[in-house]
């Protein structure tokens, strides 16, 4: 019976039941306004309290002059956290690995190091249209790990490429047709027939592309992920989302489309979508008016009507020219739990509760000194800057990026927060990072910022933060900075 | 004044980004000029709405241009004293730049996503450009759209007009002729026209009124619009002053790609035009297509007049 209703419930009844985990009667956020009380990490473990981060490492070139195809432009850890792979406006992914703790090392506390560099996208020009396709990696994510080779997707604006990341470290030797040089020998020569036999050699890692998956959107790609049933992922630009499978390249099935068959008509777009971390069959996608839709894949094949559509009811007093532009929605991001996302818009980060979609449970400002300035950024183009935003690894916790080589953390059950900064100044080894703060008017105090000296071409876009633990990687440009809490 | 100041900058910025858009690395992006042309827009409405005689345009015009900001504003339809006839200094320049052989080619209404249409459209070599006017007019097309799909069309003559009328009333345009940018400089220099329009204040609003017969709540509608933007606006108006870019120099980009602007939307608006019902825009169509294309029913005495208006007002104020 419960069955039969849950079928016939259709998205709603079956949803609930699947985000719930099932159970009747979990605990709802307050309907409070604004930034509620909070119902917890899903009820997590406090470990976002007392977080003391401290400088771990820096990767990239310290020299001024940077050179744009350094500009990092995507972070992400894989699953267990060993690895973590970055992704950069010239097309080139670098993954570094995380190293084993090592007693004869105490100090080096399992530092990253570079694993593997690789070439994903090259620049092509489409010829038919005249249009150049930027190489910038515009997302990399992982695949869950299921022999010894790692797996990745990367994307530029058009192309999705699997690579698969493989060690070797043996190598076959005595082979009956060619030298040990290559030299092909000659049949004729052979006298006596040999096993080849398997001899250690120096660990190369290499990098090879087993799967492109190209020729499937006419816009911009901005969003991957991966299903969490390990076999398909979805791939998103401004006006359709595809759904693939890991081993299909000849097709994609388009299971979003919100092309209007007007483009005058044309009045808002994608900018993110997500996978579920434990429904696979669910998904949300934001908008640029600052929108969520949730979508079930049972429903429908073509999941153009939301199940659930999250949206927060616009406040008319702080209306203005660039209103929509500072509403849109950058980043959307599952809790690991799977009970809550969170959206990155231009000045604040929010979290909803998807049982909620009246409005979110949290709220937090990231840099809301900004909204008078909202005219010169969108001069010089700042206000379109798109932030990423992520989860600490038990959920109470999250972090974004700012101006300045800043970034926020948001302790979501203490409600602190702070502001810390990613520089070389702080980079000492170990150094716990000093919270930094902006001066929003008035007097500015000793060691304060004031807003006008903000470096506005100093921009932290991407962040990732350990699956596990407490370590997180903060993109400054071209530079990887990794802090690690002082405990870890 | 201040609002309409701020909101011309904001359109001249706009339209810059997304003139600057067609050459940047990796194709048009759709979504950042899909917020750029909803700035437009609604800095668009403030402009044609805020009712100040001092600049060419002037408010009552505006108003029907204006739906979700104007309260109450019913579509008057091309109000009385609009039929003059759209800037012949535009058409001067629009019609030598028009790439002809794209407009018929493009069967659909221009899109901004150039990326897919401009396949169709274009042939080899043209691609570029027809994206590239494809984008600007959808772009356009797009801060239209709403309008003309609420209002039928009238409207956007209304908008597109309506100004251009009341710069008759307003002795700035005349005084504004000197300079090629003047349109940029009079409003940034606090509107040399100010004292102008002080003297033509009397006659001004009488004469204007039957064009704010269309517009409910003129006065009210559009200082209750922008009201709200207008704080968030003033106080970045005096920052950018100080800022390195510098006012001057976003006026000399300004003037620098004026003509390339109105190229580009030139060439979009005649095809535009041509897909469009509706007895207004023939008229702006007929003018476009140059003088010498006298069109029946159009008003031709204030050419003289307004083939002085600098390029860059009358491409504003064909919007």
């Amino acid at each position: 019976m419960a069955g039969e209703g849950r079928a016939r419930g259709g998205a709603g009844a079956g949803l609930r039941a699947g985000v719930l985990g099932g159970g009747a009667g979990r605990e709802r956020a307050p309907d409070a306004p604004g930034v509620s009380a909070g119902a917890g990490g899903g009820g997590c473990p406090a470990g976002g309290n007392d977080l003391q981060w401290c400088f771990s490492q820096v990767k990239g070139a310290i020299d001024e002059d940077v050179a744009e195809a350094d500009i990092i432009s995507t972070v992400e850890f894989n699953y267990s956290g060993d690895l973590l792979a970055t992704g950069d406006k010239g097309g080139r992914v670098v993954i570094f690995q995380r190293e084993q703790e090592n007693k004869s090392r105490p100090h080096s506390r399992g530092e990253y190091n570079v694993y593997s560099t690789f070439q994903s996208h090259e620049p092509e020009f489409d010829y038919l249209k005249s249009l150049e396709i930027e190489e910038k990696i515009n997302k990399i994510r992982w695949l869950p790990q299921q022999n010894a080779a790692h797996f990745l997707l990367s994307t530029n604006d058009k192309t999705i490429k699997l690579w698969k990341i493989s060690e070797r470290d043996k190598r076959a030797e005595g082979y009956n047709l060619k030298d040990e040089d290559g030299r092909l020998r000659d049949p004729f020569r052979i006298t006596a027939l040999r096993v080849p036999i398997l001899k250690p050699m120096d660990l190369m890692v290499e990098a090879s592309p087993r799967r492109i998956f190209a020729n499937a959107h006419t816009y911009h790609i901005n969003s991957i992920s991966v299903n969490s049933d390990h076999e398909t992922y979805l791939s998103a630009d401004d006006l359709r989302i595809n759904l693939w499978h890991l081993e299909i390249t000849d097709r994609s099935f388009n299971i979003v489309d919100i092309k209007p068959v007007n483009m005058e008509e044309l009045t808002e777009v994608i900018t993110a979508a997500e996978f579920h971390p434990h429904q696979c069959n669910v998904f949300v996608y934001s908008s640029s008016k600052g929108t969520i839709r949730l979508c079930d894949m049972r429903s429908s094949a073509l999941c153009d009507r939301h199940s659930k559509f999250f949206e927060e009811p616009e406040d008319p007093s702080s209306r203005s020219f660039f209103s929509e532009i500072i509403s849109s929605i950058s980043d959307v991001r599952f809790s690991h739990s799977g009970r809550y996302m969170m959206t990155r818009d231009y000045l604040s980060v929010k979290v909803w509760d998807l049982n909620m979609e009246s409005r979110p449970v949290e709220t937090h400002q990231v840099h809301e000194y900004l909204r008078s300035k909202l005219c010169s950024l969108y001069e010089n183009d700042c206000i379109f800057d798109k932030f990423e935003c992520c989860w600490g690894g038990s959920d109470s916790a999250i972090m974004t990026g700012s101006y300045n080589n800043f970034f926020r953390m948001f302790d979501r059950n203490t409600r602190r927060d702070v502001t810390l900064e990613a520089s070389r100044e702080n980079s000492k080894p170990r150094a716990s990072l000093k919270p930094r703060k902006v001066c929003t008017g008035g007097k500015r105090k000793k060691d304060e910022i004031s807003v006008d000296s903000l470096d506005f071409n100093k921009k932290i876009l991407h962040t990732a933060w350990h699956p596990a633990e407490n370590i997180i990687a903060v993109a400054a440009t071209n530079n990887l900075y990794i802090f690690q809490d002082k405990v870890n | 004044m201040e609002f309409k100041l701020e909101a011309h900058r904001i359109v001249s910025i706009s339209l810059g980004k997304i003139y600057n858009s067609r050459v940047q690395r990796g194709g048009i992006k759709l979504h950042k000029n899909l917020l750029v042309s909803l700035v437009l827009r609604s800095a668009r409405q403030v402009y044609l709405s805020d009712p100040c005689p001092g600049l060419y345009l002037a408010g009552p015009a505006g108003s029907p241009a204006a739906p979700p900001q104007q309260p109450g504003e019913p579509a008057a339809g091309p109000p009385a004293g609009w039929g003059e006839p759209p800037p012949p200094a535009a058409c001067a320049a629009w019609p030598e730049t028009e790439p002809q052989p794209e407009r018929p080619a493009d069967p659909a209404p221009p899109r901004v996503g150039a990326a897919e249409p401009a396949a169709p459209v274009t042939g080899a070599g043209d691609a570029l450009r027809a994206g590239e006017v494809e984008e600007a007019e959808a772009a356009w097309r797009r801060v239209e759209g709403p309008r003309e799909a609420a209002e039928g069309g009238a409207g956007v003559f209304a908008g597109a007009e309506g100004p251009r009328g009341a710069r008759r009333h307003c002795g700035c345009p005349p005084g504004g002729e000197d300079r090629p940018g003047a349109l940029g400089a009079c409003p940034r220099v606090d509107c040399r026209c100010a004292p102008r329009p002080a003297e033509d204040e009397p006659p001004a609003p009488p004469a204007v009124g039957p064009r704010k017969r269309g517009a409910a709540g003129v006065g009210g509608g559009p200082a209750g619009g922008p009201a709200p933007g207008s704080s968030p606006l003033k106080k970045p108006r005096r920052n950018s002053e100080e800022q390195p870019g510098g006012a001057e120099e976003e006026e000399e980009m300004e003037t620098g790609n004026v003509a390339n602007l109105i190229s580009i939307f030139g060439s979009s608006f005649s095809g535009l035009l041509r897909k469009s019902p509706g007895g207004g825009r023939e008229e702006a169509e007929g003018e476009e297509s140059g003088p010498e294309a006298a069109e029946p029913g159009q008003i031709c005495c204030d050419k003289p007049v307004l083939r002085d208006i600098n390029p860059w007002s009358t491409a504003i104020v064909a919007f």
